[in-house]
């Protein structure tokens, strides 16, 4: 047990402190905003209760733009995830050389997202785009990329994997560094094959790791934004709209903040019990014995 | 159960040749222990034979077969490791019983086995625990029970009690020799540590720096060193080991560094001849007359007396039983009999026989 001395919380009171101002603050206002019916345009405020929320929870646009982002959130961490996860496995049976391949993986994640976006936007630009152009040439007619409702989603999905499966990637390869090899080597004689050894002692092991990355993949891409922002804007229509998307439409096109202050926090909500669901589910996996 | 054969056996890592034609034949249900300081390939050789290194040149043949090429899983063995490799996520049960389920086996089947070695082992209160919730020498025993449950026909142990305190090894050290007695299964065991070696092994191998420098019964390496390394390895304390001459009339040594030892009988070597004399310290026995030595420290151990001696600038050990009531600065009297001398060629090393 660590015994904790009196006094000791003071040091405690700079960060708490900053804390507060950057998180808490802005956090318990806009929790407050959310009860009050606040257009930016007339700066007034009238409280409204739960209004905001009611008004938001019986629209059909929050129930779309909700279902767009699970699809596009769960899309884009799954593709990471198996993606990402494959690619740490080969990079844990290279060696040597395969360093500077594993740099060269990393080079999509270091980009910044909005010229990421940008530089997919013209990847993906009808006809005269590098996919489009390409495809041509082999007389292949190709889909429209974003603007079709579909095909907005998974290009949205492909390029939020592209920037960020290689931070899937190096988390996994980190943790498999640190797994005891005489674990796989134990596997190897009690007969497992690679997809047991996989299955049984790999993953596993890498749990806490993987509840980490799917964790943090999850929470930001219910936050995501910018490459939506660039790539389709939302659209077509409001094909690609997520729930940020839509919180920047109210908030800063609308300008009605106390709309959007209430969808803030529904968000906040619905990724708090997300995560949590996801985060008990493999505990549970992870501790409940190996079957 | 099975012999174990290894026929010229190298093992290089690219430009570096850790093994050179190694050659050892193991009989069936034999317990041979590889013993050698860190970096003399025992730990390699395990691994050859385990399959979870490639073998260079050279044959590996358990019960006759050439397993030397074979996947670990087809070779019928089974090993020990130093960390236990416990799978952490699953029970005692669940470990002890991997193996059978990666090949098949019926659940009654894998619950029969699993509490047949728990019972040999006195796991059985522990199979529902995880290796977490173990003690080091739990997590010890568990290993072994999953080595039993395979039933195969070599067990491997790769410095098994390293990371245990040094009650729980001396302990484990029985309990392992015990399990070999019930079980009759040809064992190779790898440690660094001699005195496992002595106490455990039908058949020691000593190893240094990719080759092996003798093979035999633990008492046969200990009175008979094959050479200087196996002489300074072998036996705790070491071995003294004085540089010299033999004296004209082959009953004393001069040494090197000055002083001379008197012995009551020749010794087995041409007068003038330079040797390495070898002699253990329980050997060097004080007596009323013969060569002078001074006292320079003494160590009690409670079973043994431990004592530091000085020959004209060369240093001796010696071990007492008896509580000698010594004094450090003391001059002493010092005889040590012919036959427990031991001669090397101070060229190459190796042991003198004869002449």
């Amino acid at each position: 047990m660590v015994r904790w001395q009196h006094g000791l919380w003071l040091f405690f009171l700079p960060s708490f402190g900053l804390l507060a101002v950057v998180l808490l603050w802005p956090l318990g206002y806009a929790v407050y905003l959310s009860f009050f019916d606040y257009y930016l345009g007339s700066g007034e405020r009238t409280f409204v209760g739960l209004a905001n929320y009611i008004d938001l929870l019986t629209e059909a646009r929050l129930w779309n733009s909700m279902w767009t982002t699970i699809i596009i959130a769960f899309g884009s961490v799954a593709l990471e995830f198996l993606v990402g996860f494959a690619l740490a496995l080969a990079l844990y049976r290279l060696n040597g050389s395969a360093k500077v391949f594993s740099v060269l993986l990393f080079l999509p994640h270091i980009v910044t997202p909005v010229v990421a976006a940008l530089f997919l936007k013209w990847m993906l630009a009808s006809n005269w785009g590098f996919i489009d152009a390409t495809l041509l040439t082999f007389n292949i007619e190709p889909a429209d990329w974003l603007g079709s409702p579909v095909w907005a989603k998974v290009s949205v999905i492909l390029a939020d994997a592209w920037v960020f499966t290689p931070l899937v990637m190096m988390v996994l390869y980190a943790a498999l560094q640190g797994l005891d090899t005489s674990l796989l080597e134990a596997a190897q004689i009690d007969g497992a094959s690679s997809w047991n050894t996989l299955r049984h002692v790999i993953i596993p092991a890498l749990i806490p790791a993987i509840i980490f990355v799917i964790s943090i993949r999850l929470m930001d891409v219910f936050r995501f934004f910018d490459l939506i922002y660039v790539l389709t804007g939302g659209g077509p229509g409001t094909a690609t709209e997520t729930i940020t998307m839509y919180t920047y439409q109210l908030g800063f096109r609308m300008l009605e903040v106390g709309k959007a202050s209430a969808l803030g926090v529904i968000t906040l909500i619905v990724v708090a019990i997300l995560l949590l669901t996801i985060n008990r589910g493999l505990n549970k996996a992870y501790r409940g014995g190996d079957r | 159960m099975a012999p174990l054969t290894i026929q010229q056996a190298t093992k290089s890592f690219g430009e570096v040749q850790v093994l050179h034609g190694i050659d050892i034949s193991i009989d069936d249900g034999e317990f041979v222990v590889l013993v050698g300081p860190s970096g003399c390939g025992k730990s390699t050789l395990l691994r050859l034979i385990a399959g979870l290194e490639d073998i260079s040149t050279g044959s590996i043949l358990i019960d006759g077969r050439d397993i030397s090429r074979s996947h670990p899983k087809d070779r019928d063995i089974a090993m020990v490791f130093q960390s236990y490799a416990l799978y952490p996520h699953m029970t005692v049960a669940e470990n002890m019983g991997f193996s059978l389920r990666m090949r098949g086996a019926t659940m009654d089947e894998q619950h029969r086995k699993v509490h047949e070695a728990a019972g040999i082992l006195d796991l059985e209160p522990l199979l529902d625990r995880y290796p977490r919730q173990l003690s080091g020498g739990q997590r010890q025993r568990v290993a072994m029970g999953r080595a039993i449950v395979r039933d195969p026909k070599v067990f491997l142990f790769d410095e098994p009690l390293s990371n245990l305190d040094a009650k729980l090894r001396v302990q484990m050290r029985a309990e392992i020799r015990s399990l070999h007695k019930s079980l009759e299964t040809t064992i190779v065991y790898v440690t660094h540590d001699q005195i496992e070696a002595m106490t455990m092994a039908d058949k020691i191998v000593v190893m240094r720096g990719g080759y092996v420098e003798q093979i035999g019964s633990p008492m046969a390496v200990y009175d008979a060193p094959a050479n200087v390394f196996v002489a300074g390895f072998i036996g705790s304390p070491a071995m003294n080991l004085l540089k010299g001459r033999i004296g004209s009339d082959r009953q004393s040594f001069d040494l090197d560094a000055g002083g001379v030892l008197q012995f009551d009988s020749v010794l087995n070597a041409r007068p003038h001849q330079p040797v390495i004399l070898g002699v253990r310290p329980e050997y060097v026995k004080i007596s009323d007359g013969g060569s002078a030595a001074v006292v320079k420290l003494i160590e009690p151990t409670g079973a043994d007396l431990h004592v530091m001696l000085d020959i004209a600038g060369t240093k001796l050990t010696a071990v007492y039983h008896e509580r000698l009531t010594l004094e450090e600065g003391q001059e002493v009297r010092l005889a040590i009999p012919t036959d427990h001398v031991h001669l090397f060629d101070p060229e190459n090393e190796t042991r003198i026989v004869g002449n």
